[in-house]
């Protein structure tokens, strides 16, 4: 059973598999989520506050381990990963979430280059790309200034382009246009769809329906913790909603 | 650490000195063989090859009968004039055989003295058994305890570098997030502290030896020029090249290996 979910998993880039998420002592987070995301697809995953978008996020990443069900990247079994299959894993994705997670002693640029010295890139070859991505998110003079001074907005852009330095497998962004006016919403966006054209997969999680109706990709909502809708018809619907 | 390598350097410093002073008193140790009044030069000579040759043996002196009646007036000072009377040659010759360091052991001496006993040549053979019996045990109590100590110690630092360097990682916890939030290998995230580590247990080290040698200045500058058994301070030694080695190296490794420990825990224990 478990090779032939593996099998299956492996023709789609994200698989979940009736994924259920309890926080003690019995707050359901998610219940019985299923659903499949091909390569290269870009996906909004909406809801109010609390619905479970970041929660399925974080799952997705590792952060969290779900209580029930069955996770597969690439075709890769999420349960039970160890620490070195985490970092492999991360390696791959682009995170973007609402807490940023920065060095704070070290300057935007090192910030952003650091995620790919850590894969072994190039020392140069890192510093050019990070240099040229918060160039395009307009970051070019608060290169060397350190997070902490940054604006939230400015703060957002260093992570956007963290997430993005490596060309992921998977980018998953929590609210990556939250702190940013519609000028840099766009730009983002525009960046995270470039990145889908050499095959990234990218999962945004948003509370703004009209700004994920606006790029026409495929709508995940979700409600207390279960998926109530898939502008995907292919794609089944968990939960009880 | 420091602290903890200061004593273990102390009982190093201490142990070494202590077993200078038992090879000076190992070196005194001899076994006296009487020769037979009847043998002549060349037999004397023969015999004293033979024993030369023995694998215990560091060297073997002839006592002749004119030199152990001198050696015995020389003894004997302003009392010798109770010889007088008495023929030169009333003593018997003897050979006075030195022990190699490493069979300066009761059991092993008293085995060769036996052997010595079953030569042709020799009237009496002794040599001061309780004297190697009690140096013997002095010896090995000296290295059961510097092992005890030795392991209580090393437990001891291992434990204190542990928690520090726990200290260590819930200050950087923040640090070690954010890394693993980018794919940094374990390795990578490790490495900082390992070599922090290492760094603190050779500076304790260090710091250590620095404090044994002021002590041992102090110790030498304070106390009177002698102390009975032990004779005069001057003579301690600080410890050589090869322990002051040791101690760096133990320092280091006890620093590495106690954060090595600490982060698989912590590592383990963490998600995210």
């Amino acid at each position: 059973m478990e090779g032939v979910l593996a099998a299956l998993a492996a023709a789609f880039m994200i698989e979940l598999s009736n994924v259920s998420k309890i926080y003690p002592p019995n707050a359901a987070a998610l219940k019985g989520i299923s659903l499949q995301i091909e390569r290269g697809e870009c996906v909004f995953v909406t809801g109010a506050s609390g619905a479970g978008k970041t929660t399925l996020l974080k799952l997705l990443c590792c952060e969290e381990e779900p209580s029930e069900g069955q996770i597969f990247i690439n075709g890769k079994d999420l349960i039970g990963l160890n620490n070195r299959g985490v970092a492999r894993l991360r390696q791959q994705m682009g995170l973007l979430f609402q807490e940023f997670k920065f060095l704070p002693h070290m300057t935007a640029l090192d910030n952003v280059a650091l995620a790919g010295l850590v894969i072994g890139a190039p020392r140069r070859e890192s510093y050019n790309k990070a240099y040229r991505l918060l160039r395009e998110l307009g970051l070019q003079k608060k290169c060397n200034a350190k997070p902490p001074a940054l604006s939230g907005g400015e703060q957002q852009r260093i992570a956007i382009a963290r997430a993005l330095i490596n060309d992921p497998m998977v980018v998953l962004a929590d609210e990556p246009t939250e702190n940013l006016d519609a000028e840099l919403a766009e730009e983002t966006m525009r960046l995270f769809l470039k990145s889908r054209e050499r095959g990234t997969t990218i999962m945004v999680a948003s509370h703004d329906l009209d700004f994920s109706q606006r790029y026409r990709a495929r709508v995940i909502s979700l409600h207390q913790g279960c998926l109530v809708d898939d502008s995907n018809p292919a794609t089944k619907k968990g939960g009880t909603g | 650490m420091a602290i903890v390598l200061f004593v273990f350097g102390a009982f190093l410093l201490a142990q070494e000195n202590l077993q200078n002073l038992l090879k000076k008193w190992g070196d005194q140790i001899q076994i006296n063989a009487y020769l037979d009044k009847d043998l002549g030069a060349a037999e004397v000579s023969l015999l004293r090859d033979k024993i030369q040759n023995f694998s215990e043996v560091e060297h073997v002196r002839h006592i002749s009968r004119q030199q152990a009646w001198k050696d015995f007036q020389a003894v004997l000072g302003a009392q010798s004039n109770v010889l007088e009377g008495l023929p030169e040659d009333v003593l018997p010759a003897s050979f006075e055989i030195f022990i190699k360091p490493a069979y300066r052991d009761g059991p092993i001496v008293e085995a060769f003295a036996n052997r010595l006993r079953k030569e042709k040549g020799f009237t009496t053979v002794e040599y001061p058994q309780e004297w190697v019996d009690r140096l013997s045990l002095m010896v090995l109590a000296v290295r059961w305890l510097m092992w005890a100590l030795t392991a209580i110690l090393f437990v001891a630092v291992f434990f204190i570098v542990r928690s520090t360097v726990r200290l260590a990682i819930l200050a950087r916890k923040d640090e070690i997030k954010v890394m693993r939030w980018i794919g940094a290998p374990e390795q990578l995230i490790q490495a900082p502290f390992v070599v922090e580590g290492m760094l603190q247990g050779l500076i304790g080290a260090g710091l250590s030896v620095l404090g044994l040698w002021f002590s041992l200045r102090f110790l030498r500058d304070q106390t009177p020029a002698s102390i009975g058994l032990f004779g005069s301070l001057d003579r301690l030694q600080f410890i050589d090249w090869g322990s002051i080695a040791l101690i760096l190296a133990i320092g280091s490794l006890l620093g590495a290996s106690g954060s090595v420990f600490s982060l698989r825990r912590f590592m383990r224990t963490w998600r995210g």
